[in-house]
């Protein structure tokens, strides 16, 4: 009992974590990484169960997605090239960030890397089942290995973007172009895209979608 | 989706049907109660210790996998004449807010945006298919992204070197 109690202590430190594309934009006392998971975890059981998927490891895996960053912190696209001003880390978090294809890859491979350390760590002493089961979901999360994989990945960037236009909505100055850009590159199940539309519709009434 | 199959490059297709035939072992190790000790290997991917502690998952997984390769669509080099129009398996360059970038065509199941594999049914990959060099294409979400497509190239076996 002792080794799920320091388990649970541990990961209550997401709850101060500030998600740090918010910290890099500006936002004032942006939400913590599990507040995140929290409005993740329910959109990913409530669009889950429109589209034939087990629900069950759709949820756990929601739950467990962001627990390495207990350890490996919280990453962004734009960390390996931060400029020191302000006023040119502004200018480079309103685009989407493009690299080349070995890029991609290092950067890609470091992170998966990285965190699958700090998960390592964060879960070594559970009972083995569990252990091997938050590993198991994590993998397939981060490889989109199975329909349920490729599905929560699809949703944590679609709560990014709900969460993005939340604050845009507060503060019309908030770079909101790259997190479309990100997102329309990313999103192609059919329900999804359909709820990704009705945010647009509903953040940005006045603009219509082309077919 | 199973109207239309499952588009896979051939890499990706030797993938799936690797792990089918793991899978199906692993399954026939669990139904026999012996220890699968091939899958001990720091090679066989993680995931599967998860299926050797969950049956009905393993069972899901196989069904799904002889799902995908009863419906599979393998992705091949289109005719030459056909090689300038943007299409599954091509490896188009854009250009995107001022930025360069490279870009793969896939089917879902092989997408990976964070390493430049764009699933041919998202709004991006909808709309880049079909064109051609020089053309402009503008998704239009919210904020209204142009993509230019400077190059397109399909390489011949159109398989990727990239994991996903």
């Amino acid at each position: 009992m002792q080794k799920i109690s320091n388990f649970l202590i541990k990961i209550g430190t997401l709850k101060d974590m500030k998600r740090r594309g918010w910290v890099l934009r500006g936002v004032k006392n942006p939400e913590s990484i599990a507040d995140h998971t929290f409005r993740m975890t329910l959109a990913a059981w409530l669009l889950a169960l429109k589209g034939g998927l087990n629900v069950n490891r759709v949820i756990k895996m929601a739950l467990i997605h962001d627990l390495c960053e207990v350890y490996a912190g919280d990453s962004t696209p734009y960390d390996h090239f931060l400029p020191k001003n302000a006023k040119d880390l502004k200018k480079l978090v309103a685009t989407w960030p493009r690299l080349s294809k070995a890029e991609k890859q290092h950067l890609s491979s470091k992170k998966y890397h990285k965190e699958d350390t700090a998960l390592n760590k964060l879960i070594v002493d559970l009972p083995l089942n569990i252990k091997k089961e938050i590993k198991g979901l994590w993998i397939d999360y981060e490889q989109g290995l199975t329909k349920e994989g490729r599905f929560v990945r699809q949703i944590d960037r679609l709560e990014n973007l709900l969460q993005a236009l939340e604050y845009w909505k507060k503060d019309r100055k908030f770079p909101i172009s790259s997190w479309w850009v990100q997102i329309e590159e990313l999103v192609d199940q059919p329900d999804l895209i359909e709820f990704m539309i009705s945010l647009e519709k509903t953040f940005t009434p006045q603009k219509g979608r082309a077919k | 989706m199973k109207n239309q199959g499952f588009f896979l490059t051939k890499e990706g297709l030797k993938r799936f049907k690797d792990e089918y035939q793991e899978l199906k072992r692993l399954k026939s190790f669990k139904v026999s109660g012996e220890s699968p000790r091939i899958f001990h290997s720091e090679d066989i991917n993680p995931e599967f210790l998860a299926y050797q502690e969950d049956l009905e998952l393993l069972d899901a997984r196989i069904m799904e996998l002889e799902d995908i390769l009863k419906n599979v669509q393998p992705i091949t080099v289109p005719p030459k004449e056909k090689q300038g129009v943007v299409g599954l398996g091509a490896m188009i360059t854009v250009e995107v807010d001022g930025q360069e970038d490279e870009l793969e065509i896939v089917g879902t199941l092989e997408a990976n945006p964070s390493l430049g594999r764009i699933s041919n049914e998202s709004p991006v990959g909808r709309n880049l298919v079909g064109r051609r060099v020089g053309d402009e294409v503008v998704v239009r979400s919210a904020a209204a992204t142009t993509y230019k497509i400077k190059k397109i190239v399909y390489h011949n076996n159109t398989k990727s070197g990239c994991k996903r």
